[in-house]
């Protein structure tokens, strides 16, 4: 790990209530190897061989009751690996782990009525029927109480507006509207710990702000925890106070997300789609803002917010060309995880 | 280390064995509901399935017909046997498959990792994936065992509690072999072909007289393929009531219900997961 705020701050103590906790998790997946083509199928059925592939190489971790965490990377950095091993769907090759004072892959079921898991590409919502039937199947699931199950169902249908499309089958709902079912679904059993596995991934930017607020929402009124793995910044600068970057499979970065956004997340990129083509003579020099491309109709801004902020430079952009079109964005991850390598920690 | 203790967590369930499996029945019978419902959102494809499952079995029944127009008798085995074998077979094989209908999809379930939201809910694994489907066209093999036995069968209070447990035989044994077979793909990666293969030698095996086998292969049929203690229920269950058979079948099932429990439950110890986009029903 290159960068890491000093232990005590997350350490059991001073009232607080530690909610999981890993200590030197490992995973090593046996993954066969293969050449390229069909004379190498053939030699890998005569002759297999095997390779060890380290998933999470070690993860020692902390988080509190009610903190929100971002546990970020690029895509192979481990994210998912992890968070299946502390919902008991992995059994680690080594290390420990505690959640909700369960060890996962041994008490799987128990811990299970206490968390919640919501995998962005494995839907728990019945296919081909409508939203309020997976309600009553997860009921049963978490043997809730009737009169409470219904209660609280009605209370979720109402705080995350599905009153629409409770009766459409779900094969019939868009991505965005899917993924608001899959999310009150898993706040049904009123979970202290859930897990959020991608749960913006796809979506477009308004649906993606939407989740992010409920997701907050329940976190104030519920005070529960919740262990949100993305590879969008946005998620992160959104929702959480504490951020932990991995990368190969270890942690690189562990640090409050006000920290991160001042060190790290200090650029931003505008795409624009200019209404005639792009004329590089035209645009004014501006202080701490690089072309990254500018092709066709097609403009991409580099803007460091420590210099400027969005706001000028747009205000130049649009006084010197017409524009059909904006985004505003954050890097990628892969950018962000370069500039924590760049500088260090 | 240590979190938060269980018994402070408020929310930690201390719940007896008659309420666990109180709470695993009503899941249950919510899952097989929610299941029909899924099936007859396409009516048209539920009854066309179900019916031409029902005729194709009769269709077997026709060509044994054939066969014994020409020999009354073969091995002590008359065609009333033969429908009768039919009736536990099919039947057995559908009610298993009409309300734990992944039995015979365990393998590519584990190869293409879409155990994990089964795992992440605090249901036993084996019985919530098994009853996260249902067959359409096992609503026709059970139906059709029911007509066979109504039309051929032993209708005293005896008989049907000796054909009931002819089916519960066969259904458990179908799903014990089944499910031991796609437990495979834990260990070996993607055995869904060999899976494949297993099950359907030992749905063919089970529709012929096991007294028609002799030697290795009647050996075979009781021990490592054991469609035996299914096609052979007609006589030693139904026809002359055999204690010392009939103990063996329950045996066998027992036996291979458990080695398809523990290899399930070893192989979840194994099992990698996967990033395939997962949907259910």
């Amino acid at each position: 790990m290159l960068y890491r705020e000093e232990a005590p701050k997350y350490a059991k103590g001073a009232g607080q209530v530690v909610a999981l906790q890993t200590q030197a998790l490992r995973k090593v997946f046996t993954v066969k190897r293969k050449d390229a083509g069909l004379a190498g199928s053939f030699r890998s059925l005569l002759k297999p061989s095997w390779e060890e592939k380290v998933a999470v190489r070690s993860i020692d971790l902390t988080v509190q009751r009610g903190e929100m965490v971002a546990f970020l990377g690029p895509n192979g950095a481990g994210k998912s690996t992890t968070i299946k091993m502390l919902t008991g769907i992995l059994h680690p090759s080594s290390g420990e782990a505690k959640v909700l004072g369960c060890t996962p892959w041994r008490e799987r079921e128990k811990l299970a009525f206490r968390i919640g898991a919501v995998f962005g590409q494995k839907s728990q919502l019945w296919y081909h029927l409508p939203p309020i039937d997976t309600f009553d199947l997860i009921s049963r699931i978490y043997e809730l109480d009737r009169a409470d199950y219904h209660a609280r169902r009605d209370d979720l249908i109402e705080r995350f507006e599905l009153g629409p499309y409770l009766h459409t089958p779900v094969r019939k709902l868009s991505l965005g509207e899917r993924m608001r079912c899959e999310i009150a679904v898993s706040f049904l059993h009123r979970p202290q710990l859930l897990f959020l596995d991608e749960p913006t991934i796809g979506l477009d930017v308004v649906v993606k702000q939407r989740i992010r607020e409920l997701i907050r929402e329940v976190n104030r009124d519920e005070g529960t925890t919740v262990f949100l793995t993305s590879h969008d910044a946005g998620d992160m600068e959104e929702l959480c106070s504490r951020a932990v970057v991995i990368h190969h499979g270890g942690i690189l970065l562990d640090a409050p997300v006000d920290r991160l956004k001042r060190e790290v997340l200090n650029r931003k990129i505008i795409s624009l789609t200019l209404a005639a083509g792009y004329d590089a003579s035209m645009l004014p020099p501006l202080p701490g803002t690089e072309v990254i491309a500018g092709e066709g109709r097609r403009l991409k801004l580099g803007v460091d917010l420590a210099v400027t902020d969005i706001e000028a430079v747009l205000g130049t952009v649009i006084g010197t060309y017409r524009l059909d079109d904006v985004t505003v964005e954050d890097p990628p991850m892969e950018e962000i995880i370069a500039h924590i390598y760049g500088t260090g920690g | 280390m240590s979190t938060e203790d269980n018994e402070q967590a408020g929310g930690l369930r201390s719940v007896s064995r008659t309420g666990r499996l109180r709470g695993t029945l009503a899941f249950l019978i919510t899952c097989w509901k929610v299941n029909l419902a899924s099936a007859m959102e396409y009516r048209a494809s539920f009854f066309m399935m179900a019916g031409m499952m029902f005729i194709n079995n009769f269709m077997w029944l026709f060509f044994w017909s054939l066969f014994f127009g020409k020999f009354q008798v073969v091995n002590g085995w008359e065609m009333g046997d033969v429908m009768m074998m039919w009736a536990v077979g099919a039947g057995g094989f559908g009610w298993a498959n009409m309300l734990f209908g992944n039995f015979n999809r365990i393998a590519p379930i584990v190869a293409a990792g879409q155990l994990d939201v089964y795992l992440s809910q605090p249901k036993p694994v084996l019985l919530h994936v098994l009853a996260s489907r249902m067959s359409l066209t096992a609503a026709g093999d059970f139906f059709f065992g029911l007509v066979v036995y109504a039309w051929v069968g032993n209708h005293s209070l005896a008989g049907l509690l000796q054909f009931l447990l002819g089916l519960l035989l066969s259904g458990l044994l179908f799903m014990g072999i089944t499910i031991l077979a796609g437990c495979l793909a834990f260990f070996i990666g993607n055995a869904e072909g060999l899976a494949q293969q297993v099950f359907n030698s030992f749905v063919a095996l089970s529709t012929y007289p096991s007294d028609i086998f002799k030697g290795l292969a009647r050996t075979l049929l009781f021990t490592l393929l054991p469609a035996g203690f299914i096609s052979f229920l007609p006589i030693g269950l139904l026809r002359d009531f055999d204690p010392a058979f009939v103990w063996k079948a329950v045996a066998a099932t027992l036996a291979f219900g458990a080695l398809a429990v523990l290899a399930f439950r070893l192989g979840l110890k194994r099992y990698a997961s996967g990033n395939a986009i997962t949907l259910r029903g």
